[in-house]
């Protein structure tokens, strides 16, 4: 999935005036996004490889968001996959890529919306236990903490991707779940925030991230749910241009793909209801081009598919009429987990 | 596409490789592609080096290069550590040379990574707050270069007397609501362990430091979290109370004057100090309603759960 930005721009940037009633534009958007891989005569789609595999996992969501699930080949979605599979069950961005812990859980949250794991079996002997694998290798066993790739480079956000894979692959008990639980415990903030690390300031995404993991592990006891929530509710833009939208930090800009982290954040901590839904929704959906499809960060921006997939990803968890249920925890169809999780 | 190649293929020095062109993976047709000549060549040279593991100068070269044109490419940053450490290449000229790439390309994180292996080979932080506070002339909310200084703040003891706090400070006059400098100074007032919280002379300086920016800003969230994150954590002999803070956050939010507001986090603290005591519950609701209706109506359903917290605990427990 090409990651290549534009061409068109959200809301008023395209040079028209929005329309006083909003919606959404699924037909647009799903013909951008299945236009995106025709655009290979673009520099950006080579200097865009590295996202590759996670640019196919946003589209392929977004698609099944938008209640279009056949839009994407499965076999040839599969097969990129699979190439982008290393001996040791991690996955790279692209063939010839080094594996890391972001790709490996775009892969396996691609294989299980397509209910994927038995071609995984067929395909690689022992997928499954090998991809478990390479992700237990890289927790370090002291400190709790997983690594993005075996060069080191800790970050709460690969705690999330490693148990986001391993709880869709039934094998979550093969890492130390506690002491991973502990290490975020370590990284929350007196504002009640997460960082990236321990003393990291609190960040939106990486929020998310801690809370995926939490909900994942059943440990959302161990967050002062009030404090958090309130910080979070805080990041709603109060007036301007970008009202409604809400931001990553204080005193940051509005972004689309900031809102879905706080929203779904504020969802994992049964919340939702702190911020205003009606005028997030606004904020979505004034950053769509409403010509050629896609979601920018923040009106009169370029689109893309990234922006777009949180974008409906967002307005799905607001309710919004004729998308499917999105789940806040993985940011994944919620038929999807419920079929796999049984829950 | 191969006789377009110049740069490599022309070269006496890269005569003996084999490039190894694009090949995204079956069902991916190698499509005629019109983008940049050199980096497709580049890449084709680098897949070729790196199917030989090869660990010389000239891989170096061409890491650097690919890296200029690409430097999101996480792969070439991880080729061109190894061949660094395995070429035992000079670590403070790879330092010189990061220093532009990071001036360049602020919003990439491979870069700050990779200097952070290098630095921590090389023992030593020379330069390197300098070199930060170039970083932030250009954004002085950079998360990876905030990231990376609380790494150099414990790698190389910068905690006290290393001009760190100082540097924060000459951030926040500049920027009195930056909420990262604002956390690295906790981090680095705080972050050594829970003796700093029973250190009555800093958690003084601290509330005072707070208080005079609230003066400066009295809508500005950052220092009223930090004044709450030290009535929480502070503890022994420099313990605070919230109950100590009303005078304070009166001065900006007074029921007697409901129209005057000028921080809705001051009256929400007061909210939280009136909670406190039974016989201030219907003021604390007096001071969540103005929150609701009047100074952060956006949040209305967060102020109407403190409410509710109010009334459902007999009016004695605020909100943690
Ligand atoms: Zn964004």
């Amino acid at each position: 999935m090409a990651l290549v930005s534009g061409p068109g721009r959200g809301g008023s940037g395209g040079g028209h005036t929005l329309p006083e009633e909003l919606h959404l534009y699924i037909d647009k958007h799903v013909h951008y996004i299945q236009t995106l891989d025709t655009r290979k005569d673009e520099y950006e789609y080579w200097l865009t490889e590295h996202l590759r595999l996670n640019g196919l996992y946003w589209g392929l969501t977004a698609l099944h968001l938008l209640g279009r699930p056949d839009v994407l080949k499965r076999e040839e979605v599969l097969d990129f996959v699979f190439s982008c599979m290393h001996e040791d069950g991690g996955f790279g961005a692209a063939p010839g890529h080094d594996a890391h812990m972001l790709y490996t859980a775009s892969a396996v949250q691609i294989l299980a919306t397509l209910d994927a794991f038995g071609d995984l079996e067929t395909r690689v002997c022992g997928g499954r236990m090998r991809i478990g694998q390479f992700i237990a290798s890289l927790q370090d066993r002291k400190t709790g903490t997983i690594h993005g790739d075996k060069y080191g480079e800790p970050d709460t956000r690969f705690i999330a991707c490693a148990f986001m894979a391993l709880s869709l692959l039934c094998l979550l008990p093969i890492i130390n779940v506690p002491l991973s639980i502990r290490y975020i415990q370590s990284c929350a903030n007196p504002d009640g925030g997460y960082g990236s690390s321990p003393g990291a300031e609190s960040h939106s995404g990486q929020i998310f991230a801690c809370l995926s993991a939490l909900s994942i592990a059943n440990a959302l006891r161990t967050v002062n749910t009030d404090r958090l929530a309130g910080w979070l509710s805080e990041r709603q833009i109060t007036s301007g241009p970008g009202v409604g939208g809400l931001n990553g930090r204080p005193e940051k800009k509005e972004d689309v793909c900031y809102s879905w982290w706080v929203l779904s954040s504020l969802a994992m901590l049964s919340r939702r209801h702190w911020v205003d839904g009606e005028a997030l929704k606004r904020f979505i959906l004034s950053c769509q081009d409403e010509v050629n499809g896609g979601i920018s960060d923040r009106p009169g921006d370029m689109v893309d598919v990234f922006h777009t997939v949180f974008g409906v990803a967002g307005l799905s968890l607001l309710g919004y009429e004729g998308l499917e249920e999105v789940d806040p925890v993985y940011c994944m169809p919620r038929s999807i987990t419920r079929r796999i999780l049984g829950k | 596409m191969l006789e377009k190649m110049a740069k490599y293929s022309n070269a006496e020095e890269w005569a003996d490789i084999v490039p190894i062109p694009q090949d995204d993976g079956p069902g991916q047709p190698l499509a005629a592609i019109a983008y940049s000549d050199d980096y497709v060549e580049a890449m084709s040279y680098l897949r070729a080096v790196m199917a030989n593991n090869e660990m010389s100068e000239r891989a170096l070269h061409l890491t650097e290069d690919i890296i200029r044109m690409n430097p999101a490419h996480y792969t070439v940053w991880l080729y061109r550590s190894r061949i660094l450490f395995a070429t035992s290449s000079s670590l403070p000229a790879e330092i010189t040379w990061l220093n532009t790439i990071a001036l360049k390309y602020q919003k990439n994180y491979q870069i700050w990574h990779h200097r952070h292996t290098i630095v921590d080979a090389l023992n030593s932080c020379t330069g390197e707050q300098d070199f930060l506070s170039q970083m932030f002339e250009l954004d002085m909310k950079n998360y990876h270069v905030w990231s990376y200084r609380q790494w150099l703040v414990k790698r190389f003891d910068l905690w006290e007397g290393k001009g760190e706090l100082e540097a924060v400070e000459s951030i926040l006059e500049r920027d009195v609501r930056n909420n990262s400098a604002w956390n690295h100074r906790w981090y680095l007032v705080f972050g050594r362990g829970e003796s700093c919280f029973e250190d009555k002379e800093r958690v003084r300086r601290e509330v005072d430091y707070a208080k005079e920016a609230i003066h400066l800003a009295p809508q500005n969230q950052s220092p009223w979290n930090y004044i709450r994150g030290l009535i929480r954590q502070t503890k022994g002999p420099a313990a605070l109370s919230l109950a100590s803070f009303k005078q304070f956050a009166s001065e900006f939010a007074s029921l007697d004057d409901p129209d005057n507001v000028t921080s809705s986090h001051a009256l929400d603290l007061l909210a939280e100090i009136l909670a406190e005591r039974e016989g201030d519950a219907a003021d604390a609701a007096k001071a969540l309603d103005l929150l609701a209706k009047k100074y952060d109506p956006i949040r209305e359903n967060y102020w109407k759960y403190r409410k509710s917290l109010l009334v459902g605990q007999g009016g004695v427990k605020a909100a943690a």
